[in-house]
């Protein structure tokens, strides 16, 4: 550690100071690693080492390394890639870790250095700005995508596609995710745009907004619906704040800070006006909830941050910390509960989202073992990283209770890699958002004919 | 996995490629910078390469590979080992066990079971649990560590004041020799077999004799009663004087574990906190088990020691949950260092029970001459002591401050006639301090031993002895120290 010569750079922009080898603005935080000491207990917790049995695939080896390149023992050279980059940013390890040592943290710091010394190239460059530049950070665009998406599947396309075997050409794991992909709905920034606040079924009792998220409105705008009612059935205005943007989680994780903390910024300034800030996808409450850590350098932001932060919070701890409605209707259904990474690590939500399920009457919950570990989606790993994120889907599959008939989670991403599992198995389990069982108890409720 | 095509030139790679596969070797610096150290992280070394085998044959072909070409190496399971025991001092080829994790066989009939040497500890128990058994030695990384490791290092834990070491629970080892030669010992359910006790030379070798490939091990009957106590005291003296009582009243506790004030503050402040005063000077965690019958009255004789020692508060576990937080807090104390401190240096000494508070006296004085703060986390029950000498390796001169003031702790066991390692081994760590307890002569019949077994002393060389006479060895670790 001998060799920081500025912990704080004043702009992001200026690249003048160093850490060890660690050159580009924003520098890592050589706290995280001092943290560290060595001593393995997070080994077992992580997906990675579980498969490899390598420790540099392990949170105590990442941090080695990490540690190495600011003592300056070690470059940023591509042949780091893999390891830093093979991290799922479950964030098991930091529930596992006795000295809490934030490897997630840290993992996207170095992205933001590596990704800058070893630059993307070829078609990986081009898909990757395409997808996290081009589309994700653009409502409008990601309409479009969502049109196309709903032309494929509802224009007789999707049946071709299948049928000619069209989709061979596509790499598999391409191919497989082609088939699972939901059906697409209408956006609710879209579907809200004329009704920027929808009335609390009954009094009133506090406003809040809801993050509807960039690719989760175009593929699972069901959820943001239920979400919605859920949330006005329990005395809630929802305001849908209409200059909201993608959280930048995709883009944190891929290394592109510049990109997240642009996206962050036009967030925070977009909810101003709301005190709670409602959301329905792990990944993206975790980033939300994470903005501060961006802006460590940059202290007028980092205070906004800290502020917007504040207001965030997963809608199933939101629902129980507000005290949500008991559901009176039966479900009468056997299901089995997935802890999202970023909700169990990350926000430390275990209980609340249990809680919302068991109230339901008629919910029998089969406890999944390990219900923690991570099921390999991790934003847009399981595109990048197919081999692994196949082979954690597998060990995430041993787990999952045969006997049930749905599986709840908290976060989309997921849900799409659980769906991913039950077809690949030949299981017949349905994956369900944790607000979408509540949603359907209430409409049961109310006499709708509910078919889960 | 994805293979990883080889990019190097380097013969021995390629061979070695060969043999366990292109997916199953590391060799780039990046790659090997995570193997340049275990849980003891004050030497560090790059390996050549780390190998993945995946079966003793690949073991066995590795090692011959090495043995014929001159290449030393050794073995590695997590490396959680705290005394440097798989670090690469002589630029080894590392082989790593991680991936020879199998459950090969459960005999609950014969209460027994047989398991590769990648298996963690923890996981033997939790795979027969439900039936009722479990495997008693328990390191506190037991969550990490692997059963092959508890071998080399005959590892102890919390539990074994009662229950013994891995030696007790170890019948029978495949063991890859360090010339590619495979034997099998024990294991036949003979309880003492005739002629020499290989097993228990084999048992606590740290990796000097040969590769460890199958473990057969004891399994025990959960007991039917278990009751947990915590014990706050405001003097240490009385905390020892009643682990003391409690031994000669003839008490024989699972557990009797010890932590004193600076140990209580790092695991408060680390992720697995009880809630523990923070003003107390030391706590007792106190467990008995067996039949139901009689354990209530145990708990009725702890209670009245504790409280004839001034203990300012005791309570019995009420639940499995409060027990479970309690040994987690107790179990995470190692890393919880890191709460309080960047690096930590533990030591393991023992000595006898009767001598806790003069040795604990001393530690303390040892602390103030080398302004380094020392806390203590230890197996009272058994008098093996554990002060950990938490430093700050980036201040210049504070490593080698720890090593030293570690050094005189040990001295401080050795003196009283105690030993200078109870579980975690010699290794690289404390084999000049093996002078303290062995004369020349009695060092030198134990390397005529390993000689017969290891006689090219390529595998896992430098560790467990001090070399007499050859200084090149020891200048070369002291040059490693950063
Ligand atoms: C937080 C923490 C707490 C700990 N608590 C305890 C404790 O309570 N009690 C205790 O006894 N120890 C404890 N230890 C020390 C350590 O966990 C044990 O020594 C453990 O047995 C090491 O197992 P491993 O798989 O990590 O082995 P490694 O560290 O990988 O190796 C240790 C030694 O064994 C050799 N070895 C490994 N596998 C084999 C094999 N298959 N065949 C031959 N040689 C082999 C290596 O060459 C090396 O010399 C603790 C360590 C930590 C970090
Ligand atoms: S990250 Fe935490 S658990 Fe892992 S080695 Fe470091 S201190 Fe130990
Ligand atoms: S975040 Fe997950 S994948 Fe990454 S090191 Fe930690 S446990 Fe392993």
């Amino acid at each position: 550690m001998s060799t920081v010569t500025s912990e704080r750079t004043g702009s992001p922009a200026c690249a003048t100071a160093s850490l060890g080898n660690y050159r580009f603005a924003d520098l890592p935080d050589p706290s995280k690693w001092a943290d560290c000491v060595h001593c393995g207990m997070c080994l077992e917790s992580c997906p990675t080492y579980e498969q490899t049995g390598e420790e540099q695939h392990s949170p105590r080896g990442r941090v080695h390394l990490m540690k190495s390149v600011g003592e300056g023992k070690l470059d940023l050279t591509p042949d780091l890639l893999d390891p830093i980059f093979t991290c799922l940013d479950c964030r098991a390890c930091t529930t596992a870790c006795p000295a809490d040592v934030d490897v997630g943290g840290l993992i996207e710091q170095v992205r933001g250095q590596l990704r800058q010394a070893v630059p993307l190239t070829g078609w990986k460059a081009l898909v990757n700005d395409f997808f996290l530049k081009g589309i994700f950070p653009h409502p409008s665009r990601l309409d479009w995508l969502g049109r196309l998406l709903k032309l494929y599947q509802q224009s007789g396309l999707q049946t071709v596609a299948r049928k000619t075997g069209m989709l061979r050409v596509m790499p598999d794991h391409l191919a497989e995710m082609e088939a699972i992909l939901p059906k697409v709905g209408t956006p609710v920034r879209k579907k809200y745009r004329n009704e920027p606040l929808i009335k609390a079924k009954g009094e009133t009792k506090r406003t809040v907004a809801i993050l509807t998220g960039c690719i989760m409105d175009v593929m699972f705008s069901d959820i943001n619906e239920a979400t919605i009612r859920v949330l006005t059935r329990n005395g809630n205005d929802v305001v849908i704040v209409s200059d909201q943007t993608c959280c930048g989680a995709l883009h944190v994780h891929a290394g592109d800070r510049e990109t997240g903390r642009k996206l962050a910024k036009q967030n925070i300034e977009a909810f101003q006006g709301v005190d709670h800030v409602i959301v329905n996808a792990a990944g993206c409450g975790a980033m939300l909830k994470e903005y501060p850590e961006l802006f460590r350098h940059d202290p007028e932001w980092h205070e906004k941050a800290e502020q917007f932060a504040a207001k965030v919070e997963d809608v199933s701890k939101f629902l129980y910390d507000t005290g949500f409605k008991v559901p009176k209707a039966e479900l009468n259904v056997r299901l089995t509960y997935h802890d999202a990474c970023h909700l169990a690590h990350g926000q430390g939500i275990r209980k609340e989202p249990r809680a919302v399920i068991e109230s339901i009457p008629g919910v029998e919950m089969v406890a999944m073992p390990n219900a923690d570990r991570c099921c390999g989606s991790a934003g847009i790993y399981n595109l990048t990283h197919p081999d692994m994120a196949q082979a954690v889907l597998e060990s995430k599959m041993q787990n999952v209770p045969q006997d049930v008939e749905l599986i709840s989670m908290g976060n989309p991403g997921c849900m799409l890699q659980m769906a991913l599992g039950v077809m690949k198995h030949g299981r017949n389990q349905k994956i369900v958002h944790t607000v979408q069982l509540l949603d359907w108890a209430y409409q049961k409720e109310e006499g709708k004919d509910v078919r889960i | 996995m994805r293979k990883r095509p080889i990019a190097t030139n380097d013969p021995h790679i390629r061979a070695l490629a060969r043999i366990v596969g292109e997916e199953a070797i590391l060799y780039r610096k990046e790659d090997l910078i995570a193997y340049d150290c275990d849980g003891f992280t004050v030497h560090r070394h790059l390996p050549k390469a780390v190998v993945f085998p995946n079966s003793t044959e690949e073991v066995a072909a590795v090692v011959k590979y090495c043995h014929e070409h001159e290449l030393p190496f050794l073995a590695r399971g997590a490396g959680t080992g705290l005394s440097g025991g798989a670090i690469p001092l002589n630029g080894e080829v590392i082989i790593s066990l991680t991936r020879m994790k199998r459950l090969l066989h459960v005999d609950l009939e014969n209460r027994r079971a047989v398991v590769e040497p990648g298996f963690v500890n923890l996981k033997l128990t939790n795979s027969v649990a439900h039936r009722g058994y479990y495997y008693a030695p328990d390191p506190s990384s037991q969550y990490c560590c692997t059963i092959g490791g508890n071998v080399a290092e005959n590892a102890g834990g919390a539990h074994c004041l009662k229950y013994g070491v891995t030696t007790n629970h170890i019948l029978g080892l495949e063991i890859v020799l360090p010339d590619g030669e495979v034997i099998e010992i024990g294991g036949n359910g003979v309880p003492d077999p005739p002629g020499y006790d290989l097993l228990g030379l084999l048992t606590g070798s740290e990796g000097t004799l040969g590769i460890v490939t199958k473990i057969t091990v004891r399994l025990l009957k959960n007991p039917e009663a278990k009751q947990t106590v915590l014990a706050y005291f405001d003097e240490v003296e009385d905390a020892s004087q009643t682990v003391s009582d409690i031994i000669s009243a003839g008490i024989v506790p699972a557990a009797l574990e010890m932590m004193d004030q600076t140990a209580i503050e790092a695991v408060e402040a680390a992720a697995f906190p009880v809630g523990h005063p923070k003003d107390i000077a030391a706590l007792l965690l106190i467990e008995v088990d067996g039949i139901s019958a009689g354990i209530g009255e145990q708990i009725d004789d702890i209670l009245t020691i504790c409280r004839r020692h001034h203990v300012r508060e005791v309570k019995v576990a009420e639940s499995e949950e409060e027990r479970a937080r309690w040994w987690a807090n107790r179990k995470t104390g190692f890393g919880a260092m890191g709460a309080i401190s960047p690096d930590y240096l533990v030591q393991d000494g023992v000595i006898p029970r009767s001598r806790l508070p003069e040795v604990l006296r001393e530690i303390a004085n040892i602390s103030r001459k080398y302004g380094l703060r020392i806390a203590n986390i230890f197996h009272a029950g058994d008098g093996n002591l554990h002060p950990l000498v938490l430093f700050d390796a980036s201040q210049p001169g504070e490593t080698e401050r720890a090593l030293a003031a570690g050094s005189e702790c040990l001295k401080a066991c050795a003196a009283v006639g105690g030993s200078i390692t109870g579980e975690h081994g010699v290794g690289l760590e404390k084999k000049e301090e093996m002078r303290f307890i062995f004369s020349d002569e009695e060092i030198l019949a134990q390397t005529a031993i390993r000689d017969v077994f290891n006689p090219k002393n390529l595998l896992n060389a430098g560790k467990l002895f001090p070399t007499p006479g050859r200084c090149v060895e020891t200048k070369q670790v002291s040059s490693t120290v950063k």
